[in-house]
């Protein structure tokens, strides 16, 4: 294959056609970057959800009712099960302490309460996080937990709070496959314009081509690199533009607005990249070559 | 060289391109086809090149059935064919060295053949010296040696021109007469379209003249009449 010959006529034709060749990068670089941010929040959430599984815990609440030696005969239980892996006693005063503690600089708030309300608890983290809905469900019926009546709110295990994560993101991931699947197509089909117009521009040339004895894939290879580069060069710049967002954008709300589950490292910036230059190159190649299929006759 | 066996050509809606047309031509014969506009001779030419089937009869070129051949063999069959245009179908963004060149590209041959061979061939057609011109910027004449000079690169065994005077004075269509005339000397069978009553009748070659896509006449060194 005369790889520089091909290399030169596809240069030609994207400087030639340059208007609809910038059209058609400019649309890889959305799709593409929009792709990047879906995946950059995708391994976000991940590692979120990631976090909060090994932090999973369950924690029960006991009735102001009990006396001592029963809330000493939970903890035996508890210690006894063979899923648990710690064991905290946080008394009504711990309780109290730690709320205190929550609410710094705005104290007074406390004061308007009457005694402690706080109910004393266990904390247990577990060896397996996906045991945590069996060994929670254990509680439910104990008489000295501090469940309303017909309900199990004296119980409360992270496994709730991480399937409504799960809920949102995926969630989130739906509509941002959808976005992206959008903005793929509108990006073929520019690039397939494109393509068509080059083929258009250079008819004659063409005709010329199948007169001399050109082959069917020597009149092809030019098209097809144009296409190639117009994806490539828009997924460079979309990987460019992934890169520095990961790099300032998710730092800097991760410094002004740290309880949000972002986290910069999350991401394997390599894989993304390479995902993104990909997917541009095959935007490229299958752009053109639908533009081929239907309009060069050979 | 060149074979039509009872070859008939219809175009939707029925009008006759060609009308069982029998016709031999041997191998470095020249070859002139006459006749008014209309009466065929483009059809004969585009069938030649297998740009379209016959409705009806067997085309035969160089020994190949052309009904026969499958289309991934076209390409290697016009690659035997030199072809030349009365409007030169020259590349214009293209130096006139670039366009020669693009002939001996598309067959594959390695770069350094073609850096020897271009100015062999266009320094034979008298434009040695206009290599880095573009096609614009030459007469429509030296235009026209290009594209002599494109068509004969590959050295065919068929060289088919189909009114390469049409555009050009009469004493430049000498110039192009007298090369094709030295591109048939060196074995190549040239078939060539023509309106140029002057020049068939003074180069007194085979006639083959074509009316409403019938042959009505085929005399060698015949006259345009």
């Amino acid at each position: 294959m005369q790889f520089k010959f091909f290399f030169n006529e596809a240069v030609n034709s994207l400087v030639r056609n340059w208007v609809m060749s910038v059209a058609a990068i400019v649309t890889v670089l959305v799709s593409m970057f929009v792709m990047g941010l879906g995946l950059i929040l995708f391994f976000n959430f991940q590692h979120a959800i990631g976090e909060l599984r090994n932090k999973l815990e369950v924690e029960v609440f006991i009735k102001n009712t009990a006396s001592p030696d029963q809330i000493n005969e939970l903890g035996d239980e508890i210690r006894a099960m063979p899923e648990i892996k710690q064991v905290i006693f946080v008394s009504k005063e711990e309780a109290l302490a730690r709320l205190r503690k929550n609410l710094e600089g705005h104290e007074d708030v406390l004061d308007a309460l009457s005694g402690n309300p706080l109910p004393p608890s266990y904390e247990m983290t577990l060896k397996d996080p996906n045991q945590i809905g069996e060994v929670a469900s254990r509680f439910y019926e104990n008489p000295i937990i501090d469940n309303t009546p017909g309900t199990h709110d004296g119980v409360k295990s992270g496994g709730e709070t991480s399937d409504r994560v799960l809920r949102v993101t995926s969630l989130f991931l739906i509509g941002g496959a959808g976005f992206v699947f959008l903005l793929t197509v509108a990006s073929v089909l520019l690039i397939s314009n494109t393509t068509r117009l080059s083929i258009f521009a250079r008819r004659r040339e063409v005709e010329i081509m199948r007169l001399v004895g050109a082959t069917n894939w020597f009149i092809r290879w030019p098209f097809v690199m144009e296409g190639v580069f117009t994806g490539m060069m828009g997924a460079a710049g979309a990987a460019i533009l992934v890169l520095v967002t990961n790099r300032f954008i998710i730092e800097s709300v991760v410094n002004k607005m740290p309880f949000l589950p972002f986290n910069a490292d999350a991401v394997p910036l390599f894989w993304l990249v390479l995902a993104v230059i990909v997917g541009g190159t095959m935007l490229g190649s299958v752009g053109s070559g639908l533009a081929l299929r239907r309009f060069l006759k050979i | 060289m060149i074979r039509f066996e009872n070859v008939s050509k219809v175009y939707d809606p029925n009008i006759i391109g060609l009308k069982d047309v029998n016709i031999h031509i041997e191998r470095g014969e020249f070859c002139f086809l006459v006749g008014h506009s209309g009466s065929g001779k483009s059809t004969f030419i585009r069938l030649l090149l297998k740009e379209f089937e016959p409705t009806d009869g067997t085309i035969t070129v160089a020994g190949r059935n052309l009904q026969r051949m499958r289309r991934s063999a076209l390409p290697y069959h016009r690659r035997n064919l030199g072809c030349v245009f009365q409007d030169f179908k020259l590349l214009p963004n293209k130096t006139v060295a670039d366009n020669v060149a693009y002939a001996l590209r598309v067959t594959g041959q390695p770069v350094r053949a073609i850096r020897r061979k271009v100015p062999e061939i266009l320094s034979l057609v008298g434009l040695g010296d206009k290599m880095n011109n573009l096609p614009d910027e030459l007469s429509a004449g030296e235009q026209q040696r290009v594209s002599v000079a494109r068509a004969f690169v590959n050295h065919p065994s068929l060289l088919i021109a189909d009114e390469p005077t049409g555009n050009l004075d009469p004493d430049t269509s000498v110039g192009i007469m007298q090369l094709l005339y030295r591109i048939n000397r060196t074995g190549t069978t040239v078939l060539m379209a023509t309106h140029d009553r002057e020049m068939v009748d003074k180069m007194r070659k085979r006639v083959i003249a074509l009316e409403d896509g019938k042959v009505i006449r085929d005399e060698d060194k015949g006259l345009y009449r």
